[in-house]
């Protein structure tokens, strides 16, 4: 019932939008009916377009992730454990957290010209932040009692770490790298929109310039899909690892 | 059951009664609430209702408070059915860290009765002042409730309820999540507080010394489902104090009378 | 932490910046690096000084951050009045936010071939897209507020007789205030991303068309003063909205 609730809005509003294009004959450049969306869709499907480029664009995308990502986790678990170290790098990291990774585009393009190297590049400093900065709050915010029990229990440093620290802040790593996954896709078609001619998002810009509208909204519809995809496939992950624990130390993005 | 006493009961039963329950029934889904609800409150009465947990007091009280509508039989006020919340009638509730803004001080907790009865924006501030003072809150205007005690709190939902100008107060086990020394400065408060005016008052409690202390008359509910056991009148004098009062023989006797009589009924 | 050392630390944490600083600088004249890949931050500074007072910096950081700003007070007010209407009622919050869920996953950068499609490369078309993505949050937030307020206010605003507008106004929406505000944060930096974006593909007047053809000219101390200054902005718009959120929020300090 309550799926038949949430389909109806936008099933009609799919009707209707079909409906006024073909009766009314309208012919656009920005615009398409949902039908012949859907065959262009099929189309760029079965001729390999869609596949490789979403192949190109998730290279970069989990390319830069597992760079970003795995140097953030690293450097979170230090400052986590030496926290003279985080309160040191405070000010810096404050500094360059704010920069947008897109305002790093040209510097990127300068240095690096335009390819993969770039778009990982990117992705990997838009990843860097999120996982550092909830890595580190999970981290310096185990519950305070496990603390106390791996004292009670004479645990020595590294087994610390490893025994309690580390398996008690995985929930909210693996939140933080759900998020960063959202961001690895937003940069990287971010990047490939604004300058680097790979990937899906060139191909939708490329649609869009070329008055293939059809074509254009098809990609858009992939691009949702993928990531609503990606995001499922690691709440699914997530759920199975941790169950209800880690439901209830992830906050919900 | 009523005891023989000089004093003339505050109810005349000569005067209709302001709220009247007639033959209230209440389920909720296939369970049985309330069975047989056959109640008559005059105005100015303190009533207590009383009752293990599971009599439907709370229950009886929201009705009043037109937040819930009986399954069978009328609950009128003033000679007319409840269909809603009425502007004479003003609920108090237990919670009061839920039933507060959190985001408006004391003063704009109390405000928010005075906007909801339109009163111009000029008069406000006076009505707020007095309204805080009459609590014993007069410093505490400009604090947010995450600043209050428990006991504050719910004064500043007293202060709500009476910058309603209500000629009846519904008070839902208001001092229950209070200790005791704050319970029992509110009860005076409340008592205090409504001397003056005419107020009617049905109180629902779990604590019998609570409803003995402050009331005309005690309402004893059985659960499962909830129905009226006994009314007890309690016939001690007017102002009541905590430490004469409670040593009174009749407020021993009625203490006596029912705490056995809430025993029979959990057997 | 006694307010001495916690100042103490972050002197430290100020020198180790500027220790990092005084690296970058050292990298950029020994490192063997090419200048034009690499400026140091003395070349740096100097473009931004030169910036200012000679040249367009002002103009063109101005343009990025209005557009930023007018993009984003534009989102945030329809966000809300659109979420509160949404959130009160049963009937649209059954039939209409699923669908706004569906599209949430979607980058907001990929909406912007589309619009262009539709509005060309201009300067409307770039305030469009930010309004478009600076909405989202505020949205959805204000949707989540209004529907889960306590149940016992909304009893108490029952019991005083309150319109379901005056309870839309006094109860709901002050209700959903940390949520809005949580959601206008995340909207402002989208909304700046967006803004950079747009001036870079439109060619638009702004900071992000200003480091796009820096990087064209391979005028990299120029490049590194605007990416420095999009870093500024960023820093200072939130902090800005932090003291607000700080302000608005004060009833929840105990």
């Amino acid at each position: 019932m309550k799926l038949a609730k949430a389909v109806v809005v936008p099933a009609a509003l799919l009707l209707a939008w079909e409906f006024v294009m073909r009766s009314r004959g309208i012919e656009s450049d920005s615009l398409a009916p949902p039908s012949q969306i859907a065959v262009a869709f099929v189309d760029a499907m079965l001729d390999g377009t869609i596949p490789r480029r979403t192949a190109e664009t998730l290279r970069a995308a989990l390319g830069g992730l597992a760079i970003g990502g795995g140097s953030a986790i690293i450097a979170s678990v230090v400052l986590g454990l030496v926290p003279p170290a985080a309160r040191l790098m405070q000010f810096s990291i404050e500094v360059l957290r704010p920069i947008p990774a897109v305002a790093l585009i040209p510097v990127a393009l300068l240095v690096l010209g335009f390819g993969y190297r770039m778009e990982i590049a990117l992705v990997a400093f838009a990843c860097f932040w999120p996982v550092l900065i909830y890595g580190h709050s999970a981290i310096t915010n185990i519950e305070p009692q496990l603390i106390d029990v791996s004292r009670v229990l004479r645990l020595t440093p590294i087994s610390r770490v490893t025994k309690i620290v580390l398996p008690a802040a995985l929930p909210r790593y693996f939140v933080a790298f759900r998020l960063a996954t959202a961001v690895s896709l937003i940069i990287a078609v971010t990047v490939e929109i604004a300058s680097n001619p790979q990937g899906i998002g060139h191909e939708l810009m490329a649609a869009a310039q070329s008055l293939h509208p059809d074509l254009m909204f098809a990609l858009l519809l992939w691009i949702g899909i993928v990531g609503w995809g990606l995001n499922s496939l690691l709440l699914f992950a997530q759920r199975r690892l941790f169950g209800a624990a880690g439901a209830a130390v992830s906050a919900s993005p | 059951m009523t005891s023989a006493s000089p004093l003339p009961h505050p109810a005349a039963s000569a005067a209709p009664p302001l709220i009247a329950f007639r033959g209230v029934n209440h389920d909720f889904g296939q369970r049985p609430i309330l069975r047989d609800i056959d109640l008559a409150i005059g105005q100015s009465e303190f009533v207590c209702l009383v009752g293990p947990s599971g009599c439907g007091k709370t229950t009886l009280l929201r009705m009043v408070g037109g937040l819930l509508a009986p399954s069978s039989g009328a609950v009128s006020f003033a000679g007319k059915t409840v269909t809603g919340p009425a502007r004479e009638i003003s609920f108090m509730f237990q919670d009061y860290s839920k039933a507060l803004l959190p985001w408006r001080t004391a003063a704009g907790n109390v405000a928010l009765a005075l906007e909801a009865a339109g009163l111009p924006f000029r008069e406000r501030g006076p009505r707020i002042a007095e309204l805080l003072y009459k609590v014993g809150l007069a410093g505490h205007t400009d604090h947010y409730p995450a600043q209050l005690s428990g006991g504050m709190q719910q004064r500043v939902q007293i202060a709500r309820c009476l910058a309603q100008e209500p000629s009846v107060l519904l008070m839902d086990e208001p001092f229950g999540a209070l200790d005791a020394m704050t319970r029992q400065a509110l009860q005076d408060e409340i008592l205090r507080i409504i001397a003056t005016s005419r107020t009617t008052v049905i109180f629902v409690t779990h604590d019998l010394d609570e409803a003995i202390y402050l009331g005309d008359r005690v309402v004893a509910l059985y659960p499962n489902p909830g129905r009226i056991a006994q009314v007890f009148d309690v016939t001690l004098l007017r102002p009541r104090n905590q430490l004469t009062t409670r040593e009174h023989p009749e407020f021993l006797r009625l203490r006596r009378a029912l705490f056995d009589f809430i025993a029979e009924g959990e057997t | 932490m006694n307010p001495r050392a916690r100042a103490l630390w972050v002197a430290g944490s100020i020198a180790v910046t500027a220790l990092i600083v005084v690296a970058w600088q050292l990298v950029a004249d020994y490192g063997g690096i090419p200048p034009v890949f690499l400026p140091g931050p003395d070349r740096a500074w100097r473009a931004l000084v030169v910036g200012f007072s000679q040249g367009e910096l002002a103009g063109l950081t101005l343009a990025t951050v209005k557009r930023m700003i007018y993009g984003w007070a534009l989102a945030s007010l329809a966000g809300i009045v659109v979420g509160a209407l949404i959130g009160s009622s049963r009937i649209a919050r059954d039939y209409i936010a699923p669908m706004l869920e569906m599209v949430r996953p979607v980058p907001v950068s990929a909406f912007m071939p589309v619009v262009i499609a539709f509005l060309g490369f201009s300067s409307n078309m770039v305030l469009v897209v930010i309004a478009i993505g600076a909405i989202w949050p505020v949205l959805l937030a204000t949707v989540h507020g209004v529907s889960s307020v306590e149940p016992r206010l909304v009893e108490v605003s029952r019991s005083l007789r309150l319109g379901r507008l005056q309870t839309l106004w006094k109860i709901a929406l002050p209700n959903s205030q940390a949520d809005i505000l949580a959601g206008m944060r995340i909207g402002l930096t989208v909304a700046l991303v967006l803004a950079a974006i747009g001036e870079m593909l439109t060619s638009e007047y702004g900071l992000g068309f200003y480091i796009l053809i820096a990087a064209r000219g391979f005028r990299s101390a120029d490049l590194f003063a605007g990416v420095i200054l999009f870093g500024l902005i960023g820093l200072v718009s939130n902090l800005a909205l932090q003291e607000i959120e700080r302000y608005m929020l004060r009833w929840k300090r105990r």
